[in-house]
């Protein structure tokens, strides 16, 4: 079971408004390889799982990445809140204002809504760990875009710790993969 | 802990988070290095240290969950900043 707990994992405080920035930044909330996917990729993928080790370490970082969901929506929020229509036609994004308005929507920065066909289950452990591990790649890499658009150190200093944590994760599964093929050989 | 005193909310979650963060890490190591006795001993003091630091926010700020919230008279879950929210 899940107990939520009132705190993120590292605090999210932005001082300035970027509905832009912001725009950019919800695809890691509903994108094609954002935390939304991750934490129900893995989350889904355990049940299938055999190995102890296997069935924790997708339980926990599944956990961890539906923290990492919520540090998301707060970076939004924070960067949205009190900004009304003019302000995000100004910063270009009046459409996303049109169909959301201030609200925290799962799409990706291109606006297309959050989709299950972003990830896949396959009650094959060695395909759903080489997946995982393409998709923390993947999200490090999303990150790094983010990073190249963003000037504000209060969004930077969370991106760069996110798209660490995606670092740890594909080295927990490469372990983990390790120790599901020497099983078999 | 008596030098938490002179800490503001703001010092004492950073503390709360970066405790937590540093379990979270170690769990994550020991999930795929289950016999390393060094790891052990080191998860074992985090999450005491995870604890004291929860308690210490919690006595001089407000409930982090749920069974932590005061309900002598009021409902004192509701008092925080919530993870939307940006801490003062």
């Amino acid at each position: 079971m899940f107990i939520f707990s009132k705190m993120t994992q590292i605090p999210v405080k932005i001082n300035n408004k970027n509905p832009r920035l912001a725009s950019y930044i919800l695809s890691q909330y509903g994108g094609p390889d954002g935390e939304l996917g991750a934490s129900l990729r893995y989350l889904s993928q355990r049940f299938a799982q055999t190995d102890k080790s296997g069935i924790a370490l997708l339980t926990d970082i599944g956990t961890e990445e539906l923290g990492h969901l919520e540090m998301i929506g707060s970076i939004i929020t924070q960067l949205t809140k009190g900004e009304g229509a003019k302000s995000f036609d100004r910063y270009g994004v009046g459409d996303y204002y049109i169909d959301h308005a201030n609200g925290v929507y799962p799409a990706s920065a291109s606006g297309v809504p959050f989709s299950a066909a972003y990830l896949q289950s396959k009650a094959d452990p060695i395909a759903d760990i080489m997946e995982d591990m393409a998709a923390e790649q993947k999200a490090r890499a999303t990150y790094d875009n983010i990073l190249r658009m963003c000037d504000d150190p209060d969004v930077t200093s969370i991106i760069r710790y996110l798209r660490e944590r995606e670092v740890v994760h594909f080295q927990r599964f490469g372990e983990l993969l390790d120790r599901l093929q020497s099983k078999i050989r | 802990m008596e030098n938490n005193r002179q800490l503001t909310a703001q010092q004492l979650m950073r503390k709360v988070s970066e405790a937590w963060f540093y379990v979270t890490d170690l769990n994550l190591y020991l999930d795929t290095h289950p016999d390393d006795t060094r790891a052990l001993r080191m998860f074992a003091e985090a999450c005491e240290n995870a604890k004291a630091c929860t308690e210490a926010f919690e006595k001089r700020c407000y409930p982090l969950t749920v069974c932590s919230a005061d309900c002598d008279s009021d409902w004192e879950w509701l008092v925080g900043v919530w993870p939307s929210q940006k801490m003062a």
